[in-house]
């Protein structure tokens, strides 16, 4: 239900941009050029389709929260075998890290805005850096959870326990990924570079910038629901 | 909001310099097009022959000693599978898709070209990986295309060594395909309109496109969830979906897990899914009826909020595949009336479609009989879907064969119907050579007789209460020997209709080679595509220009025009009502 409810939402964005899209016009008594519409392809096409892929990121993990809370409630049935995990504290340093993640990032968006090549490396290259410690912090968790002994794939809490860390962490390296190869443009070429390659420098870094604050909001998300249960 | 133009900038746009990169690793989304195309046709070949083997065995029990129980199903599942995901799926979105959303909107290609390719490639990897669990030791799963566990993973069932696995990761390795061509579809829509086009003045069949497309992004999540929940219990032994239970007389590891759980997971991708494929047709087949009667679509803009409506209504309608799966019964009640209200903006398109002939000129060309079969199978398959809808009326209905029939007639006919006539409608300005008319003349009547013969008389076997899913019915009390009859009946149909394909296939290659050649506009239609410089359309699409509207894609038999039809992009004439 809550999932439906969560697609409903991004279905009424859908609808209610589309209302904003002059829907309402009856193209059929208008002929000639409509000012203001767009004239091929525009430069804000990355920035839409990485929104549209967020879109469905989010789907995603919706469905994967609503998944566990399913099953959770299945869980405390006659069986009783779905034993809560005691997240280790390890993970609130985690999140810590990821948010600073996010704030460094934030930073090295508006040098880049400003054109500081330096000041960008700096800060693109440290949010790189805290990303890769909230990954290890994640697997570290992971292994003090399995040392404690408590915890195997019997326990479906568990199993959901690493299972959405590990598809939250999969997007990161995703994100790293592509911030590997931002790099590699930002330290190459960019005194040889046009003006267009360096606006298409510029904005892989503000959409990395996106993507990190949007998967910092799933984490946060995802965090608070693995704690409160 | 100011729009920045940078399509004419004075670049290279991934220009194809060798015969690899001109046809094998190629960017450009004409040539995807044909490469989704062409494999989605060869894999629902494959699925044709399955469904064959199903029916000879229905049809003439005790003939055939080749096709055990454990093929059966195994058949049964990999048609269903290939038909809807690798087929429907593929060909209405990565092909059609792929060809017509740029050419329509007046774009020279895809937004992101290199990712397009890659999602063809992956495609074809996930195709790749589904067919090799014909050839891995225990076959092809047979759980049947909806993959229930417990049964899809236990020992006893088909395939549940490596079928299965290879199954789950074909179709995780689809939705990622799926996900880097859906990015490109609505991205492209949003961000590479010509000057002119404006969201309503876009053709129908973007129009489906596209939101079929949204579906898919928000939907095919739900399907990954269950596949790598599925796929743990499978392999480590988690209990997500897997209960407690005994099997082989052994108690199993796992407990507690919800087969429910995974049922609504499943529907929640599923039933989008159906409109994933119906959309596209539905937008395929308004612009091929308004083009070929020339007359412009009735009622256009609620056309364009049927489409939008349905797409959000479909998120809503799932529990009603699962009357009988044991979940909350007053769950029935709400997915009921959903259900019902959907067929409100669906009987709407189906008034317009017909609203739309009225009075129409219509030429009974290929592209056209198509079309209006589809108005046919569609209204059939529509109505029993109304039966189907009531909790009351499906109780007894599920798994019968009236279910096989309805889904036939709504998701597996009517969507092909469509497909056949965007192939002879596009097939001039895809290759420049006309199609032949009396091949595909003849191809038409014996498939849509052919079909009715199928799935007509399977509805009276549903009411009779015949069982669907059986590998064979033996002598039962309530199974007359007039409805084994009838099954045999059905089962020459099908072969039939299957011949009737290969008349299709050499169409097409006769065609290819000895076909007239096309008209760059054999159809006399407004729409972009049949206005390029070339045809077929190079590489860039539009020459050195790209190409301005100035009205909408349904100027057909417009009073004191010089023809019957205005090309969207032909400028406005002193004294037409415009703007700017």
């Amino acid at each position: 239900m809550m999932t439906g409810l969560a697609i409903g939402l991004l279905l009424g964005v859908t609808v209610w941009w589309l209302i904003v899209q002059r829907l309402r016009d009856k193209p059929w008594t208008v002929h000639g050029v409509i000012s203001g519409s767009q004239d091929g392809l525009t430069s804000s096409a990355p920035k839409v389709g990485l929104y549209v892929f967020l879109g469905m990121v989010a789907s995603l993990f919706m469905i994967f929260a609503s998944a566990y809370v399913m099953r959770m409630g299945h869980g405390h049935g006659e069986l009783q075998e779905w034993h809560a995990v005691n997240e280790p504290a390890l993970l609130w340093l985690n999140t810590a890290v990821l948010i600073l993640a996010s704030f460094v990032m934030q930073i090295a968006y508006h040098r880049a805005g400003r054109n500081e090549v330096e000041g960008t490396k700096r800060y693109f290259s440290a949010a790189g850096i805290l990303t890769v410690l909230f990954l290890l912090g994640q697997v570290l968790a992971w292994r003090q959870l399995r040392a404690g002994g408590h915890y195997d794939h019997t326990n479906p809490a568990f199993s959901f326990f690493v299972l959405l860390t590990t598809v939250h962490g999969l997007h990161l390296v995703g994100g790293l990924v592509v911030l590997t190869r931002t790099a590699a443009r930002l330290w190459h070429g960019l005194e040889k570079a046009s003006v267009v390659q360096v606006a298409a420098v510029r904005q892989s870094v503000q959409l990395c910038t996106t993507y990190w604050h949007f998967l910092l909001l799933v984490w946060l998300g995802l965090f608070a629901l693995l704690w409160s249960t | 909001m100011a729009y920045v133009a940078i399509a004419d900038r004075d670049r290279h746009l991934h220009d194809p310099d060798t015969f690899i990169t001109r046809y094998v690793w190629s960017q450009d989304h004409k040539v995807i097009a044909i490469q989704y195309g062409s494999v989605a046709i060869g894999a629902g070949l494959v699925a044709l022959v399955l469904s064959l083997l199903m029916r000879l065995q229905i049809g003439f029990p005790e003939t055939f000693s080749f096709i055990t129980p454990y093929n059966y199903y195994q058949f049964v599942t990999m048609h269903g599978m290939i038909m809807v995901i690798y087929l429907l799926t593929a060909l209405f979105l990565g092909g059609f898709g792929n060809y017509l959303i740029p050419l329509m909107c007046g774009a020279r290609d895809m937004v992101f070209p290199y990712m397009n390719m890659l999602s063809f490639w992956v495609y074809l990897l996930s195709v790749i990986i589904l067919m090799a669990s014909f050839f891995v030791p225990g076959g092809p799963t047979g759980a049947g295309w909806t993959l229930y566990p417990p049964q899809a993973v236990l020992q006893g069932s088909p395939g549940t060594d490596w079928g299965i696995v290879l199954m789950l990761l074909s179709l995780v390795t689809f939705i990622v395909a799926f996900t880097m061509g859906g990015l490109n579809y609505v991205t492209t829509v949003l961000q590479a309109r010509c000057k002119g086009m404006t969201l309503m003045r876009l053709p129908l069949s973007v129009w489906g496109i596209f939101v079929a497309t949204i579906l898919g992004l928000l939907a095919f999540p739900a399907l990954l969830v269950a596949g790598i929940m599925m796929t743990l219990d499978r392999v480590v032994g988690t209990s997500f979906f897997m209960p407690a239970l005994l099997s082989m007389g052994e108690a199993s590891d796992t407990q507690g897990g919800s087969p429910v759980l995974f049922q609504h997971l499943f529907w929640f991708f599923g039933h989008p899914e159906v409109y994933i494929v119906a959309l596209p047709a539905f937008g395929i087949v308004s612009d091929l009826l308004s083009t070929h009667a020339r007359k412009n679509i009735f009622g256009y803009r609620m056309m364009v909020w049927a489409i939008v409506a349905i797409g959000a209504l479909s998120f809503v309608v799932w529990a009603h595949h699962m009357y009988v799966s044991g979940m909350n019964p007053y769950f029935g009640f709400f997915f009921a009336t959903t259900t019902l209200i959907i067929a409100v903006p669906t009987a709407i398109k189906v008034y317009n479609w017909v609203l739309t002939l009225w009075r129409g000129d219509i030429h009974f060309n290929l592209p056209m009989l198509w079309a209006t079969g589809f108005i046919f199978t569609f209204i059939h398959g529509g109505l029993t879907g109304l039966f189907l809808g009531n909790v009351t009326v499906d109780l007894p209905l599920s798994d019968t064969y009236f279910v096989v029939g309805h889904f036939h007639m709504v998701m597996g006919v009517s969507p092909v119907m469509v497909l056949f006539g965007a192939i002879y409608h596009w097939f001039p300005k895809v290759t420049g050579k006309m199609a032949n008319e009396v091949l595909g003349k003849i191809h038409f009547w014996m498939t849509f007789l052919g079909t009715y013969a199928i799935y007509l008389p399977m509805h009276y076997l549903g009411i009779l209460g015949m069982p669907r899913r059986y590998y064979a019915y033996g002598q039962t009390d309530f199974i007359s020997e007039s409805a084994h009859d009838v099954n045999a009946g059905i089962t020459i149909a099908a072969i039939f209709v299957a011949t009737a394909q290969l008349i299709f296939l050499v169409n097409v290659v006769y065609s290819l080679l000895k076909g007239k050649t096309a008209d760059p506009n054999p159809w006399r239609a407004t729409t972009l595509e049949w206005q390029t410089p070339d045809t077929p359309p190079v590489h860039g699409n539009w020459g050195p220009k790209l190409p301005v509207v100035y009205r909408w894609a349904y100027d057909y038999s417009v009073p004191g025009a010089d023809q019957d039809f205005i090309p969207q992009n032909h400028p406005t004439k002193p004294g037409e009502a415009s703007v700017g």
